[in-house]
């Protein structure tokens, strides 16, 4: 099976930005999945394999750190890594999420090239 | 801190980086604007500290034609894409500034963003509140960015 790659966001402009930026960072997974929060994620992550999550932290039923917190609790998903993508850049939230597994952090607004850069370093 | 000087540095930065649209900023807007027609505001309340909001204000064309460029898809009526959008768009132009009051030393959360569109609307101003509001020109016309703040002392 191929690369397979899931991007939590609530806003579908994101995601169909970040799977845009993917391709254009010459990232090609073979498969994109979404969810709109942390729960439909872990949902989700029930019955899908990934090999890589990308998650925003502002959103709503369940925000990225709570979605952090749950996922390193179940076996099964806690070694997925998940990088934060995510408008507030400030060293507190990013030390939080790193606390609660994060392997990265990517700041909105964003570019192709710091997609790259961060995933590099992450897969 | 110098609210102007960040909304004008996170518009364009945003513009520049992901929606990839020339903007050119106006003098700040002596007088709030609270009325609009044919418009769609993406609105993010801010919490804590310091407690306000900030909005985006944009005529539909304007805010078909940014979502266009930001999805790279042709879009020819304000639909859930560009409300979205909209929201989104504010959704960053708040992270900005909550970075910047975090530095100063305050804390503040951001809301989920919302989205109010119509033929015609009014939006009121947070009493006693500091605010700013900046015109950007494009060449698909001028939106507006709003930020009323009230932070404790």
């Amino acid at each position: 099976m191929g690369k397979r790659v899931l991007i939590v966001d609530d806003s579908s402009t994101m995601r169909k930005i970040v799977s845009r930026s993917l391709r254009q960072a010459g990232l090609d997974f073979d498969e994109i999945l979404e969810a709109g929060d942390g729960q439909e994620a872990l949902t989700l992550l029930e019955t899908e394999n990934v090999d890589l999550i990308l998650s925003d932290i502002n959103m709503p039923n369940m925000d990225g750190m709570e979605f952090l917190r749950q996922k390193k609790e179940i076996a099964a998903i806690k070694n997925i890594p998940v990088v934060m993508i995510t408008t507030e850049g400030g060293a507190d939230i990013i030390g939080e999420a790193k606390a609660l597994g994060a392997a990265g952090n990517i700041k909105k607004p964003f570019t192709p090239d710091k997609i790259n850069e961060v995933l590099s370093s992450v897969l | 801190m110098n609210l102007l000087e960040n909304i004008v540095g996170a518009t364009k930065e945003i513009f520049e980086t992901m929606i990839m649209m020339e903007i050119t900023p106006g003098d700040a807007l002596s007088e709030s604007v609270t009325e609009f027609k044919g418009s769609i505001s993406g609105v993010i309340g801010l919490a804590g500290s310091c407690k306000g909001m900030l909005a985006i204000h944009l005529p539909d064309s304007v805010a078909m034609s940014i979502t266009s460029n930001f999805l790279g898809m042709d879009v020819d009526e304000v639909n859930d894409d560009v409300t979205d959008a909209i929201g989104e768009l504010a959704n960053m132009l708040a992270g900005n500034i909550k970075m910047v009051l975090d530095v100063a030393g305050n804390k503040v959360t951001l809301s989920i963003p919302s989205c109010i569109h119509g033929e015609e609307y009014t939006m009121g101003c947070v009493s006693d509140a500091d605010w700013v509001v900046v015109p950007f020109d494009t060449n698909a016309g001028q939106f507006l960015v709003e930020l009323q703040l009230q932070c404790n002392d």
